[in-house]
């Protein structure tokens, strides 16, 4: 019994153009955000792990169904693209209501939970419009409410964000927050860093069409040894501080905060900082509180990457 | 299982209904349907005032003729001898003609022409006459309803099966999944739980339905303008005595069938070619070519089974060239239960090869 989603060394060009390369994967339940800027091969991972694209080598594997069996897959799978288009003539609540009849369920009861997903992403009110006439934020929702109509243990999230008002968005993020509590996998892909940060349970850091990280987003920080940890340190005496963490060698660089009330500190080795910390702290300096300034998707991404298109 | 197959390509062919019934890029589909009607409408009203018209100088004649009567006229006759048998004409006409002398010199000859118009209520009798003797006789006959026939089978194969349904099937068939994926929407069905199997069958049988419905409306249609004219007698004859109403029924199974076959080919074309013309250009020509091919070849062509199940044959006029008579006759027919089968088993192909197809489709739309 697999639990994972997993890629084995896959492949996808689109003829002479890379899509993905060489991907390992294995990715346990929770919140999982593909980080990378466009064109670094999101939206391709997504369609690979749902048998929209084939693999031009390696294989794929859902938990324990095959890309190739869409019946089996997309019972366990709800997959909200970035394509923009919908059937002709259909309203928001006809779109979630043809998709669980296509999926073969009866009518009462594809209506029962075409409302109940609909009503997840608050779009009752407009669920009997033509979706020709939703705005692009409406359009997002429904596509949402499509791919959660049928309870599915994976739900795949090409941007889901886009286009939402931030009272949307905070709403979207409790909803992905609470399915993945309750066991699922949220792949979720965003170039915007900040929203990731907040969402994700583990990241996978894209460019260029490879993975080049991929776990918790602090794990990953770790394993990065060439940029110095950045720490910043609140406290009533930031000189004082400063001098005494100078006379540690694994300390680089300190800047005082220009409130006067901190420092951020850059040290080569973040476990000896902690140590010297605590006995500085015993020694009469009064320090109000201890933060990791680096320890970000943001930072990682541009440590391993240092590409500016993505959005902070 | 199977029961939630068909719950599913039931799911499709609701789906597909409107988008093949109603797309507004399909109404040329319903004109090209109604084309034949309209022709068939047309000729029963030309042939309806031309009829009241006869009616009317039969009405006007001194007696009541009959067929019998009209053919009794000879060339030669004398005009009394003429006016003997039909009566005076209701209508005529004369005009004089000089002639030159046959030696080339003297005065030039006077020939009087006269032309009688005579009918019996259903066929028109012309006498041209010169210096009072019958020069030429042209019987032009009403409700001919074996010629008719002729004229019926001829616009359903060259025009009904050749054109109106093939580029009808083409336009509705090669749509179901192009169509999608330039409207980009074929991702839909894609996500759903279903077999891709499942999603071609239901949009290969909303496509089957929707000709269907039109092609066979219009061939139905075609049949009441056909027979509308004709007097109640004649239509019944026809009809119950003439294998009328057989031949109504095969032309309606053939029109479904030819939907059958051409859906099936223009389906695979659709997924297998981005632009529909080439296809569509190919599979016209090898329609076209299938009475020249070897007999091996033309089995692998929906017209050859067609033509092998049309009810009336069409002769070739005198003196066309072999090459052509080869278009209109049906030189191997194939027995009916065979051309059938054939049909279906073209059809079954082309089927298997789309949902091959459809198994190995991505959705990648910005190659397309």
């Amino acid at each position: 019994m697999n639990d994972r989603i997993i890629f084995e060394d896959v492949s996808k060009f689109y003829g002479e153009i890379l899509g993905v390369n060489r991907v390992n994967l294995s990715i346990p339940p929770g919140i999982t955000s593909l980080v990378g800027p466009n064109g670094s091969g999101k939206t391709t991972l997504m369609n690979l792990m749902t048998g929209l694209v084939r693999p031009t080598r390696g294989r794929i594997q859902l938990l324990d169904c095959s890309i190739d069996d869409p019946e089996n897959l997309f019972r366990m799978v709800g997959y909200s693209t970035q394509f923009d288009a919908f059937p002709k003539g259909l309203n928001g609540f006809q779109f979630v209501y043809s998709y669980l009849r296509l999926a073969g369920r009866d009518s009462q009861s594809a209506e029962q939970l075409a409302w109940r997903a609909i009503e997840r992403v608050n779009l009752v009110d407009a669920a009997k419009r033509n979706v020709a006439g939703y705005s692009k934020g409406m359009r997002q929702r429904i596509r949402l409410a499509q791919a959660l109509s049928h309870d599915p243990k994976v739900l795949v999230l090409d941007e889901p964000l886009n286009g939402l008002d931030p009272l949307a968005r905070s709403e979207m993020i409790a909803l992905f927050r609470s399915t993945a509590t309750q066991g699922c996998y949220v792949i979720i892909s965003s170039h915007i860093l900040h929203e990731v940060d907040v969402i994700s349970d583990q990241v996978i850091l894209l460019s260029n069409g490879y993975v080049v990280a991929e776990g918790k987003i602090h794990n990953v920080r770790s394993e990065i040894q060439e940029h110095p940890t950045q720490i910043l340190i609140r406290c009533s005496q930031p000189r004082e501080l400063a001098a005494k963490m100078f006379e540690y060698p694994h300390t680089i660089e300190v800047s005082i905060h220009k409130d006067e009330h901190g420092l951020l500190l850059k040290t080569r080795d973040a476990d000896r900082f902690y140590l010297a910390l605590n006995e500085i702290a015993l020694n009469g300096i009064d320090i109000e509180s201890v933060a990791p300034a680096d320890d970000d998707v943001l930072s990682v991404y541009e440590y391993l990457i240092g590409n500016e298109e993505v959005v902070r | 299982m199977k029961t939630i197959w068909w719950a599913q390509i039931k799911a499709v062919i609701r789906l597909e209904m409107k988008k093949t019934f109603f797309a507004k890029r399909g109404l040329w589909i319903y004109v090209l349907a109604a084309m034949p009607v309209m022709l068939f409408i047309a000729y029963a009203v030309a042939t309806s005032s031309h009829r009241n018209r006869s009616a009317g100088i039969a009405a006007q004649g001194e007696k009541t003729l009959t067929s019998q009567n009209m053919r009794a006229i000879k060339p030669e006759m004398t005009s009394q001898e003429v006016i003997a048998i039909l009566g005076k004409p209701p209508i005529t006409l004369h005009w004089t003609e000089n002639r030159p002398p046959q030696t080339g010199k003297g005065m030039s000859i006077e020939v009087l022409h006269e032309s009688y118009h005579y009918s019996d209520g259903q066929s028109d009798l012309f006498v041209r006459l010169a210096d009072g003797k019958v020069e030429n006789i042209t019987i032009q006959q009403g409700n001919n309803l074996g010629q008719d026939s002729i004229m019926f089978a001829g616009v359903f194969q060259f025009f009904f099966l050749r054109l109106a349904i093939f580029f009808g099937c083409l336009g509705i068939f090669m749509n179901l999944f192009r169509g999608e994926i330039l409207d980009r929407s074929l991702h839909f069905y894609f996500l759903a739980p279903i077999r891709r199997e499942a999603v071609m069958t239901g949009k290969f049988l909303a496509g089957l339905l929707a000709t269907c419905t039109i092609f066979v409306t219009s061939e139905l249609l075609q049949t009441i303008a056909f027979l509308w004219h004709f007097p109640p007698t004649v239509r019944e004859l026809y009809l119950y005595h003439n294998h009328g109403l057989e031949h109504a029924a095969i032309y309606l199974g053939v029109t479904v069938l030819a939907c059958v076959g051409y859906g099936a080919f223009f389906l695979v074309a659709g997924m297998m070619f981005r632009n529909p013309i080439l296809p569509a250009a190919a599979i016209l020509i090898w329609e076209g070519i299938n009475p020249f091919l070897p007999a091996v070849l033309r089995q692998f062509s929906v017209i050859y089974y067609l033509k092998s199940l049309c009810p009336v044959d069409i002769p070739s006029p005198p003196g066309t060239p072999p090459v052509f008579a080869l278009l209109v006759s049906n030189s191997d027919p194939v027995a009916a239960p065979i051309a059938i089968l054939g049909i279906l088993v073209v059809a079954l192909i082309a089927l298997y090869v789309s949902s091959v197809q459809v198994r190995r489709m991505e959705i990648n739309y910005t190659t397309e």
